[in-house]
């Protein structure tokens, strides 16, 4: 709550503030009782508050150092079978009153919804002693954040006459949610989550800057090296990713076996998930409409969803409206299993509600690492990043742009971009053959580096 | 933090506070917005929202190193501390001499609104769609669902700066947007369009319904007949309107100032120099009456305008924000832009788009042997550096012998920004701005708009079977 802050601590000169523990749970509390009180049948109420900093350094200079604290109120009403929602990020009494007076009038006008209900209570999440909480404490001094950037863009500056800058990126965040509704729920979580990360672009020809990055990430500061006494690699990386991408081409249009690097594979992803949820598949329009229990992938391909995982980003006991999460085989062998359904969806449906999305997405590769897939795939293309592109999930067509490298006999034979891949993501998944152990732990999408064959590549 | 808090803050205080360690500039940005949004699904208006945000973002300037910090809270010690905090970005300890006197700047209003979004009941709103329903579903038999989403937005803003500068900007947005299933042969599709602009009330006019309700089933259906078609480097022939992403992509950006005083823009250095073709001229312009992108006065106090990026050919002018302008010895342009309180502004886009030449469309469809037109988009994106820009193709024809032949759909074309700037071929004289929800995500949400008249590029790698 921003009109309640305490003085908490002072440390080198930067003032922090931070909100009283309970005080956003209390107020999320009078927007329940409140809503009740002013005649709706059902309400929930979510509550959220996040501190955040970063600190940029570009070359050898602070660029942008930046603070974020902010907090909101996200009511959802449920009055005469109808359905309305208000926010405001000034939790006080007198304005939280003003907002539902205003929002249940408007609600009251609405068409009545059936489907528009509380999720089934015996669904929620159930596994918490309500005593509260607040913001996790932040371990990190505000020197040791800025050090921790300055000593990532040293790791290359001075050290490439190619080098053009470097950006290195630290940032952190402090959240914590809480969930109630008029059934009793109550759910509450706490989030912390470091990056380092850093961006270097070089001189190449033709005027041309390439640039790349390397990122870490986790929820501790353990995860971005804070603390090791060894020079950091983020921008090094970074570095010669982005010299190896001087004077890129284009190869002939022609089918091409295609590796996709652990960074860029979620993005093949994505359309597959949002195929899956309720909101589309109520709609018609998903590729995977009427496909549960079908073979939508090749037969080794199986999609887990880990939500109780420790120390993964993205774990979670429940999710938006307070259903509660469990660990799920989404796809199993290639069979999807299962569909993101909400209650409104389900309802809309007549289906039982599962989960709105995942949360820590897992797919386990056989291979050792992106070498050895690409010593399976022999002759292809090594496709690092996507620059742009789309899928329609009605369809299933996609066409994305690429940047990558042409390789043969497992050697990285030269970069390459300005090229397409398109196809439907229905064919795509069936020529998976093969994935990587080596997925990524800084996102709750752990998708590893990935291999199919016989892609469509548009080119010369 | 409410209206009156924002005309009553201690502005001196907290910009001598913002400055005491020795900062070279500081502002603050006060903002509060009002947002609505109504909904119709599966035949009904059955959903609604009512929210607000508020609050004041304080950035400090040394050189070209930000500080920024962003309070919620209307209370003073908040708004000091979020001012202290932003002036850590300075490691001096001797205050900046500021100005004391403010001199509010005074625009034309580019935006005046009669009918207040706030003053607007559901109850004017609810029949609007379930009119664009029936219109949707009365046009085609094959229609099965319709999604229809109305939204509107009321952002009051306050400036002050240590120059001594202030001003006022009261900015509306409504935006509708449309979206149709259809099934028909065994198959469905789906398409959607929209239309926003800065504007109050006076949107809900009955036109506005007939248009996009005719023009979501016609790109609905057309989707029926559409294929991928087979890539590969080709000519490609862009239609008037929302070709306009290819000046968003391929040259807005790599104009943008931040990134070539950062020198990592292809086009660094390459100012007075040729980039395309005498008589083509491209322009951000800020100051289009209602347009989604128009800004009375940019969120660093510099009057929106009109900036013409290349001139006859040449390229004339980057977009610059407060920081690029002083390095590079120019006036800003009006470009400093932010999604809210919670962002430092950048150099943006307002409402790119090219000035209508001298060909007709028709003349330069004929003068292709086989190749592509499109006309509708839906995303797109670039690398700065690189210079590579991509957009998400929905629809389209071949053309084959100067013809439009087969409907084409869901293709990625690619191309490099100089190049393809350098290689337009032709310009018709049939310019139309695209007024959908454009709205540029870099590093924060931008609404935005683009324009073209036809325009023939020589040769982009189109995406499609091999």
């Amino acid at each position: 709550m921003r009109n309640a802050y305490c003085s908490c601590r002072i440390f080198n000169g930067w003032r922090r503030s931070m909100s009283t523990p309970f005080t956003l749970k209390d107020m999320a509390q009078y927007a329940l009782t409140s809503a009740l009180r002013k005649g709706v049948e059902q309400v929930r109420v979510t509550a959220m508050q996040d501190v955040s900093d970063s600190f940029t350094v570009r070359n050898d200079k602070l660029e942008k150092l930046y603070q974020a604290g902010e907090s909101s109120l996200f009511i959802h009403l449920f009055a005469d079978g109808r359905y309305g929602t208000c926010s405001t990020n000034r939790p006080e009494e007198k304005e939280i009153d003003r907002l539902l007076d205003t929002a249940i009038a408007s609600t009251r006008l609405l068409a009545a919804d059936p489907y528009r209900v509380l999720p089934p209570a015996e669904k929620c999440y159930n596994g918490l002693i309500r005593s509260g909480g607040g913001l996790p404490s932040d371990p990190l001094s505000v020197e040791a954040k800025k050090k921790t950037a300055f000593k990532c863009a040293a790791g290359v500056w001075g050290t490439d006459p190619s080098l053009v800058h470097v950006t290195a990126d630290y940032s952190d965040s402090r959240s914590c949610l809480y969930i109630i509704d008029s059934q009793d729920l109550y759910c509450f979580s706490s989030d912390t989550y470091y990056s380092l990360s850093a961006e270097c672009a070089v001189n190449g020809p033709h005027n041309t800057r390439p640039s790349d990055w390397y990122v870490k990430g986790g929820i501790t500061p353990d995860a971005i090296g804070i603390g090791e006494s060894a020079p950091d690699n983020c921008a090094r990386l970074a570095l010669e990713r982005a010299l190896a991408k001087r004077a890129p081409g284009k190869i002939p249009s022609g089918y091409y076996n295609m590796v996709v690097e652990n960074r860029a594979a979620s993005t093949l992803l994505a359309p597959v998930i949002q195929a899956m949820s309720g909101s589309a598949l109520q709609q018609g329009s998903s590729f995977l409409l009427n496909m549960l229990g079908k073979q939508i992938a090749a037969s080794h391909f199986t999609l887990k969803d880990e939500p109780h995982l420790p120390n993964e980003p993205g774990r979670r006991y429940f999710d938006s409206e307070g259903l509660a999460t469990k660990p799920r085989t989404i796809i199993e062998n290639g069979i999807l299993n299962l569909y993101f359904l909400s209650t409104y969806f389900a309802g809309k449906m007549q289906m039982t509600p599962t989960i709105e999305g995942p949360s820590v997405l897992q797919l386990e590769g056989c291979e050792k690492d992106l070498h050895s897939l690409i010593q399976k795939a022999g002759k292809g293309v090594l496709v690092t990043g996507f620059n742009g592109g789309n899928c329609n999930g009605t369809t299933g067509d996609f066409s994305y742009g690429i940047e990558g490298f042409l390789f043969e006999n497992g050697d990285i034979l030269r970069p390459l971009n300005e090229m397409i891949i398109s196809g439907n993501m229905k064919d795509l998944w069936l020529r998976f053959l093969s994935a990587a152990d080596d997925a990524l732990h800084y996102s709750a999408w752990q998708i590893p580096s990935l291999l199919f064959e016989n892609i469509a590549f548009a080119g010369l | 933090m409410d209206l009156q808090t924002a005309i009553n803050i201690p502005w001196k205080r907290l910009l001598r506070l913002a400055l005491e360690r020795g900062g070279s500039y500081a502002d603050l940005f006060f903002e509060q917005t009002i947002y609505h949004d109504i909904t119709l699904r599966d035949g009904q208006v059955n959903a609604a929202g009512t929210h607000t945000d508020s609050g004041l973002g304080i950035r400090v300037l040394t050189g070209d190193q930000t500080g920024y910090a962003f309070t919620e809270s209307v209370a003073a010690r908040d708004m000091e501390r979020a001012a202290q905090t932003a002036a850590f970005i300075a490691d001096s300890s001797n205050p900046a001499p500021q100005s004391v006197r403010l001199h509010t700047i005074k625009t034309k209003n580019l935006y005046p609104v009669t009918d207040q979004w706030n003053d607007i009941s559901p109850e004017r709103k609810i029949p609007f769609l379930q009119e664009m329903n029936d219109l949707v579903f009365g046009a085609d038999k094959c229609v099965k669902k319709v999604i229809a989403r109305l939204s509107d937005t009321t952002t009051f803003i306050r400036f002050y700066d240590s120059e001594g500068t202030g001003f006022t900007d009261l900015r509306p947005m409504a935006s509708l947007s449309v979206s149709c299933i259809m099934e028909a042969g065994g198959k469905t599709e789906t398409a959607s369009c929209s239309r926003s602009f800065r504007i109050g009330g006076e949107f809900l006019q009955h036109s506005l319904i007939e248009e996009l309700a005719a023009e979501v089933v016609a790109r609905t259906a057309f989707q029926f007949s559409a294929v991928q078609p087979k890539g590969g480097e080709m000519p490609v022939v862009m239609a008037a309107g929302g070709s306009g992403i290819l000046l968003h992509e391929a040259i807005g950006h790599a104009f943008e100032a931040d990134f070539i005083r950062k020198s990592i823009s292809i086009f660094s250095g390459r100012l007075g120099t040729r980039v395309c073709a005498p008589g083509i001229n491209i322009i951000d312009d800020g100051t289009i009456p209602f347009n989604r992108g128009s800004i009375n006065i940019d969120d660093e106090g510099t009057p929106g305008q009109k900036t013409y990026m290349v001139t006859d050919g040449i390229l004339t002018s980057f977009l610059h924000d407060r920081i690029s302008a002083a390095q590079f010895g120019v006036p800003a342009t009006g470009n400093g832009r932010r999604e809210s309180f919670r962002f430092m502004p950048l150099p943006r886009m307002r409402a790119t788009y090219m000035e209508n030449g001298p060909s007709t469309e028709e003349s330069l469809i004929a003068s292709i042997k086989k190749g592509l037109y499109v006309d509708t988009f839906s995303n797109g994106q670039v690398q700065i550096g690189a210079g590579d820009f991509t957009f998400y193709v929905k629809s389209g024809y071949l053309i084959e012998k100067g013809k439009l032949t087969r409907p084409v759909k869901d293709v990625n074309i690619i191309g490099n920004g100089p190049a393809a700037l350098a290689d337009i071929k032709g310009v018709a004289n049939n310019f139309i701005m695209d007024n959908g929800t454009w709205t540029c995500g870099k590093e924060q949400s931008c609404p935005v708009s683009c324009g073209m008249p036809t325009v023939l590029v020589g040769s982009l790698t189109v995406g499609g079977g091999a």
